[in-house]
């Protein structure tokens, strides 16, 4: 007999236009572990931060022990008993291990005075969990700043735990733990199962999800198409479910024909977290990285431009390279459009004029030739179809989209003949992320060499000629013409055994 | 150019002509040709120690340049010491205090850029050393005077009864717009001034950057010190330090946002104005210096609240 402890009952979330969640639903109860699973951008995220009060929901209920309940706050909801543990971390690197875990809910003695002494105890009976896992470093007193990701992430895991919830979220918790920590969550997870916790349990390693959960919750562009037993469902049958139509096929049609010389050979490439990885791109050519999100394909991306260091060996157009700055892959012809526009692509408070300039100026004299820069800024601008007041107002002032385009057309101002671009398209509108995908292909035509990072499958799909997927920062699978479709994409993604046996 | 109704540059103007206005009113004879063209002439003091403030500024990364005080009393001894009454020991003089600002703040670049010390304690730090060196110039005793050329360029009226120091004022102020507005200098150190990490992807080195920047700074401390001497006739140990905080207000009375990558030297030119009106005039009213220095500082907590609301509504 089990107690039903949280049922979310058709739970929708809009951003602005954009639907995040348009039906989501789960039941778990006590003594139960339920997964939640599904491709990049199926909601999986806002469900969970809805059931842990950090967004509220637009429509939809959430019904607690028999009872329809609202969390206007994290705080609301962990006093419900509800606790989540997330993968990008939420810790002060300047406190203590013990002062983080027991953060905003110290153990409180006489006179409003913390109790250091029982909270340090507390603190060595959490981590004695993890006891044979960790580095005899890893105190109540250590700093976490001092701290390895896997260490950072069990406390991580310990800070929920301290709040003795009811229920558990773990949200990619064991992305950063070895294969040990893994086992010992999960021998724990098992413990306070029996003891009558209820976990959900987010993640993209189908084994993991197989070793311990008893239920999956699939979710498929924001809704929930479905929940399975897992002691009776194949790994097939769960991807299958979250792939949108099953396994239809779908391709580019009209492969790059014009497909010219080779621009970037890239062997053996290590930096940050990208453990390995050989790549060949020609001229005319589009070729796609996929994967799930922070499998090194950012990492990649930077390090071809110079803005990382690697090992490995790069050749730009059969010359062997070593950049150690962007002005350097600059001048070799790259261009890099990155992820974070404000934080990365723009200057927000200066000009459209200026941004678009930035990285040519030296071509206009030492005396700067004012009037040319403008003229060509405004042709591109107008290549771009740019919608503004002006070149003079500032970037702050354009829409998402029309932001995008300044950062492109601040490197076609360059003329580049290789193009990076690192999830260009995200939280851009869908009428200028066409405009956007046009201007790819017309530089495609002219000859450009194009490698795109993005974690929109429908844009691998459309857009690339072939897509390298990245796992664990090695590309695992390479798709193109008949296989490259969304059935392969996502299983490749998530290393489930359909996409490498094919 | 749609533009906050409000710009600070013509705001510091408005305010430079009301307190002259007032001056004028309170004081007869404040607003005199002669009382007019000396308190031009403090303000291009100022003015010429606030330019490189102004590009440090404008590099953000809180940057900023408390060794200008220091600077300009190294310059001015070491100028006075050299030059000895010589006119034509005047342009070597020049030349090597010149290059010995421009080292100093190169060190601070290179603190600031290499060892990541953040530049409020590399300056001041730097301070510190550069005291030592005045005593090591001097070795406890002023000697030297100054060159007639000196005093002649920088006090007296050189061309229809305007000083010298105006001219060369305004000279810098022409200068300082084209560095900023027409070199590609100019535009990427704005550009590291908004966000040096768009600007690291954009090509610009910004360690280079940020390096040449102080560079500048401290060589522009240094003319202000040169400067300074031709006006004062005299070096004491304590000539530069209480110019190095006016630098900063002057700067940021003049619109140039705190934070980096807005503002310009025009806006520093009016800030001077302001400053140096506000200090005369409290001057010309005899009020106690306890009273000035309260009224003094009142201003210039208003002024800057002022600005910053204006900034956030703008947001």
């Amino acid at each position: 007999m089990h107690q039903i402890a949280l049922t979310a009952h058709q739970l929708v979330k809009r951003y602005g236009g954009v639907v995040a969640l348009a039906d989501g639903s789960l039941e778990v109860r006590s003594g139960e572990v339920v997964a939640l699973v599904g491709a990049n951008g199926s909601g999986k995220s806002t469900l969970g931060k809805i059931i842990t009060g950090a967004v509220a929901p637009d429509g939809g209920q959430l019904i607690l022990d028999g009872r329809a309940v609202h969390f206007p706050s994290p705080q609301a909801a962990r006093r419900a008993g509800i606790a989540a543990v997330y993968q990008d971390l939420s810790l002060v690197p300047d406190l203590t291990v013990a002062e983080n875990i027991w953060l905003a809910h110290e153990p409180i003695g006489w006179g409003w005075r913390v109790r250091r002494g029982a909270m340090r105890e507390a603190t060595a009976r959490l981590l004695d969990l993890f006891a044979g896992t960790v580095r005899s470093t890893l105190t109540p007193e250590t700093p976490v700043a001092a701290l390895p990701p896997d260490e950072r992430q069990i406390v991580e895991i310990l800070k929920a735990l301290s709040l003795n919830p009811r229920l558990m979220i773990l949200d990619e918790a064991t992305a950063s733990l070895d294969s040990n920590q893994v086992a010992r969550l999960f021998e724990l997870v098992a413990r306070w199962k029996a003891e009558g916790m209820a976990v959900i349990f987010v993640s993209h390693r189908m084994e993991e999800i197989f070793r311990l959960a008893d239920r999956a919750v699939v979710l498929r562009s924001g809704q929930t198409v479905g929940t399975r037993d897992l002691r009776t469902t194949s790994e097939q049958e769960l991807v299958a479910l979250m792939i949108e139509g099953g396994l239809a096929v779908e391709s580019r049609s009209a492969a790059g024909a014009t497909r010219g010389a080779e621009r970037l050979r890239v062997a053996g490439l290590r930096a940050g977290a990208v453990r390995g990885v050989d790549l060949s791109l020609h001229d005319g050519e589009i070729v796609g990285l996929g994967g799930l999100r922070g499998q090194g394909q950012t990492d990649l991306l930077l390090a071809l431009f110079g803005a990382l260091p690697f090992t490995g060996e790069v050749r730009l157009a059969g010359q062997p390279v070593r950049f150690t700055h962007p002005s350097q892959a600059m001048e070799a012809g790259i261009a890099f459009v990155p992820g974070d526009r404000t934080r990365e692509g723009l200057l927000p408070i200066r000009s459209i004029l200026e941004n678009l300039l930035l990285p040519s100026w030296h071509r206009y004299g030492a005396l700067l030739r004012l009037t040319q820069a403008r003229r060509d800024a405004q042709a591109m601008a107008q290549r771009l179809n740019l919608v503004m007041e002006s070149l003079d107002a500032p970037v702050s002032s354009l829409s998402g989209g029309n932001a995008q385009k300044v950062v492109l057309g601040k490197w076609l101002l360059r003329e580049p003949r290789l193009l990076l671009l690192d999830d260009p398209t995200k939280g851009v509108d869908v009428g200028a992320k066409r405009e956007f995908y046009q201007s790819l292909e017309e530089l495609r035509d002219a000859g450009v060499a194009i490698l795109l990072y993005s974690s929109d499958d429908e844009e691998l799909l459309g857009l690339c000629d072939r897509v390298l997927v990245l796992r664990d920062g090695q590309v695992r699978a390479e798709l193109a013409g008949p296989t490259l479709t969304r059935a392969e994409l996502v299983s490749a993604s998530i290393g489930a055994l359909m996409g490498e046996t094919s | 150019m749609k533009r906050p109704k409000l710009n600070p540059v013509v705001i510091a103007l408005l305010l430079a002509v009301l307190l002259f206005a007032l001056g004028g009113i309170l004081r007869p004879g404040f607003a005199s040709h002669a009382q007019a063209m000396n308190i031009l002439r403090l303000a291009a003091l100022l003015g010429v120690i606030a330019a490189g403030q102004t590009l440090v500024i404008i590099s953000g990364g809180e940057g900023i340049d408390l060794s200008v005080g220091a600077v300009i009393t190294l310059s001015a001894t070491l100028t006075y010491r050299l030059v000895n009454g010589d006119n034509g020991m005047v342009l070597p003089a020049l030349g090597l205090t010149l290059l010995v600002g421009l080292l100093i703040g190169v060190i601070n670049g290179l603190g600031i850029t290499l060892l990541r010390i953040p530049p409020l304690v590399m300056t001041l730090g730097m301070t510190g050393v550069v005291q030592g060196l005045v005593l090591v110039v001097t070795q406890g005793q002023m000697q030297g005077a100054v060159a007639p050329i000196m005093a002649r360029l920088v006090a007296r009226p050189l061309a229809l009864g305007i000083p010298g120091v105006v001219l060369i004022w305004v000279v810098l102020g022409v200068a300082m717009w084209l560095v900023l507005q027409r070199t590609a200098y100019g535009k990427r150190l704005f550009a590291i001034g908004v966000n040096r990490t768009t600007a690291r992807l954009s090509g610009v080195r910004v360690p280079r950057v940020v390096v040449a920047t102080y560079g500048l700074s401290g060589m522009l401390a240094a003319l202000g010190g040169f400067v300074l001497l031709g006006y004062t006739q005299i070096v004491f140990l304590n000539l530069g330090a209480p110019y190095t905080l006016p630098s900063i207000a002057a700067v940021v009375i003049g619109g140039t946002l705190l934070s980096g990558g807005q503002g310009g030297y025009a806006g520093t030119m009016a800030g001077a104005l302001v400053l140096t009106l506000l200090t005369s005039l409290l001057t010309a009213l005899q009020m106690p210096e306890s009273a000035r220095q309260i009224v003094y500082g009142g201003t210039l907590l208003v002024l800057l609240s002022v600005y910053g609301r204006q900034r956030a509504l703008r947001q």
